[in-house]
């Protein structure tokens, strides 16, 4: 039948062997690839990768350590351009669900800003605001904007009834505090939630702007490693990024499971 | 003065009339039920008493304060309980007195002295769940409870703030039958709690306007019954009061009397819902005639 549920056992298990299938089929393309060609850098083997490692974590010519330089430019824009990002979507959205006027003022640039990829837009921001870091934080933070904002907007509206804050004011509250102490604390999950679900895009609109216009930084550095065909150092760059947004994941639905303990899951 | 006072409320979505020129009086320390059919504009009337949506027409007095916006003085229990979510029983219950006593700047730049009113609030809190049987559950979330807890919750919430008048819109609605009983014993109880106080020569603590559409509840609960209907001369231009008498005054421990219930019961339903009953409503809306004294 659908749907049967299986036991715990058997799902760890099943989890396992995938993952070990993945690395198996790799382990047999490198070797393959490697027994044809010696010197091949496509399909790097073990130790390759410990190579590739070395070079990541050792200075370069220049003295430049490359993770450490990448780590350091590439987290500092993501982290500035979420932050903006995110108050930027919340006070906007806030308004559009607490005023019918900042609903009617903010709609039409919103879903005009919403319908344009933000990669595509890369130009615009260049031009306005060079290649500095003030562009990277322009670029994700308008990007995850539209998105972020209309769903605050839509969960400001919804998701507190008119009861709740009719019932409010008769508890002597004021516009402020019917804002804050309210609606404010009642989509506060929803906000976090919402901010996770942008840091994937957030990442790619960084990668995409550092690929195209930065000189450090993790989109960089695979777009010359790449270049290169040094695989070893694009795959370890790959499985950071990868890491990040698990540890971004986990960080904020730890917050969210800490600040709103009365949110279901 | 009165605790309320209606005078000539009229109130209409475009065409559709909804109350013409409702005029009631209550007293402080009366609890008053309101029935009527169901679309006769009776939550329009407690929302234009409540101050959120204020009448087209007329004046509504709370112990001589003109409602014209929600104020603290009129508290307020929905039927979908309307609980903050995000809080537990004991701080949706203490939401009130720090919206009421402090602003956001105390609250954050005198953070000891909020400390310690805080900690007052909650053990008002505390008191007010225990008063409604709540105690084992103060610390639970909203969605950790039953509609009846929630419900006692709400009605704690509303009480804390001490309104002049509180107003209740269909509060047990949505619960089943055995709840319901029990959520009437304890509008009962505050009745009990208005006697001693008048007994003991002092301000009955509660006045409450109470609708419902259950007219053995109205009756049972209430001590003076008020019916809203479009039955009456001006029917068509919306609905107005046309039954208001007193009703049998029940303790909470006494057993329900369904006999001395079911005479006025048949009255209440001639009057109200009877079309045959048009222009006669002067019969029936006898109240403040018969206890001219109550005033
Ligand atoms: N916001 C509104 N806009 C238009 N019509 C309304 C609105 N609220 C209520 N009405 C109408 O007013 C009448 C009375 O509604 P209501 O007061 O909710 O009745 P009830 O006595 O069942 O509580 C109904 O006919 C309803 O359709
Ligand atoms: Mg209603």
């Amino acid at each position: 039948m659908i749907r049967e549920p299986i036991q715990l056992r058997t799902r760890v298990i099943l989890g396992i062997a995938s993952v070990c299938l993945l690395l198996v089929a790799y382990g047999w393309l490198s070797h393959r690839q490697h027994r044809a060609n010696p010197k091949d850098t496509t399909v790097p083997g073990l130790r390759q990768f410990v190579q590739g490692w070395g070079r990541l974590v050792h200075a370069d010519a220049a003295g430049h350590v490359w993770i450490i330089e990448d780590a350091r430019a590439t987290y500092g824009r993501l982290l500035a351009g979420l932050v903006c990002g995110v108050a930027l979507a919340t006070l906007v959205g806030m308004a559009m669900g607490c005023f019918a006027a900042a609903e009617a003022f903010f709609h039409p640039p919103l879903s005009l800003l919403a319908k344009i990829p933000p990669t595509a837009m890369l130009a615009v921001y260049f031009v306005l605001v060079g290649t500095e870091m003030k562009m990277y934080v322009a670029m994700i933070s308008l990007g995850i904007f539209p998105t972020l904002a209309q769903a605050i907007h839509q969960a400001a509206k919804k998701d507190v009834s008119d009861h709740a804050i009719c019932k409010a004011y008769t508890l002597g509250a004021s516009h402020f505090e019917a804002i804050w102490n309210v609606v404010f604390r009642q989509i506060l999950p929803r906000i976090l939630e919402n901010v996770r679900l942008q840091v994937g895009p957030a990442m790619v609109f960084l990668i995409a702007a550092e690929w195209a216009v930065s000189d450090v930084g993790f989109g960089y550095r695979l777009r010359i490693q790449s270049r290169l065909l040094n695989m070893n150092v694009v795959y370890t760059y790959l499985v950071i990024l990868a890491a990040t947004g698990f540890a971004m994941d986990g960080a904020l639905s730890y917050v969210r499971r800490k600040c709103c303990p009365w949110f279901g899951q | 003065m009165h605790a309320l006072d209606v005078q000539k409320v009229s109130h209409w979505f475009g065409a559709n009339r909804v109350l013409w020129d409702v005029n009631l009086q209550v007293a402080a320390g009366q609890i008053v039920a309101m029935v009527g059919p169901s679309g006769c504009g009776k939550s329009t009337l407690l929302r234009a008493i409540l101050g959120t949506h204020p009448p087209r027409e007329g004046v509504i007095l709370a112990d001589g304060i003109r409602i014209d916006g929600p104020t603290r003085h009129v508290g307020i229990v929905y039927q979908d309980y309307a609980l903050y979510d995000f809080l537990t029983a004991r701080k949706n219950v203490a939401f009130g007195p720090m919206l009421d006593e402090t602003n956001p700047a105390f609250r954050l730049f005198r953070f000891p002295a909020w400390r310690r009113l805080r900690r007052r609030h909650l053990a008002e809190a505390t008191a007010l769940l225990e008063k409604v049987g709540l105690e084992r559950a103060a610390d639970r979330y909203p969605s950790e409870m039953s509609g009846g807890m929630r419900q006692r919750v709400a009605i704690a919430q509303a009480l804390v703030m001490r309104p002049k008048i509180l107003l209740l819109d269909e509060p047990f609605g949505a619960l089943d039958e055995a709840t319901r009983e029990e959520l009437q014993l304890m509008i009962l109880s505050l009745a009990e709690e208005n006697r001693l106080a008048r007994q003991a020569g002092g301000q009955p603590p509660h006045t409450i306007l109470l609708v419902t559409h259950e007219l053995n509840e109205a009756l049972y609960v209430a001590e003076r019954v008020i019916g809203l209907s479009q039955f009456h001369e001006d029917g068509a231009r919306g609905a107005t009061i046309v039954y208001d008498k007193a009703s049998p005054v029940f303790r909470p421990d006494q057993a329900k009397d369904v006999e001395a219930l079911h005479k006025q019961r048949e009255e209440l339903r001639a009057a109200v819902f009877d079309p045959e009953n048009l222009k006669k409503h002067d019969r029936y809306v006898t109240f403040w005639k018969d206890h001219a004294d109550k005033r």
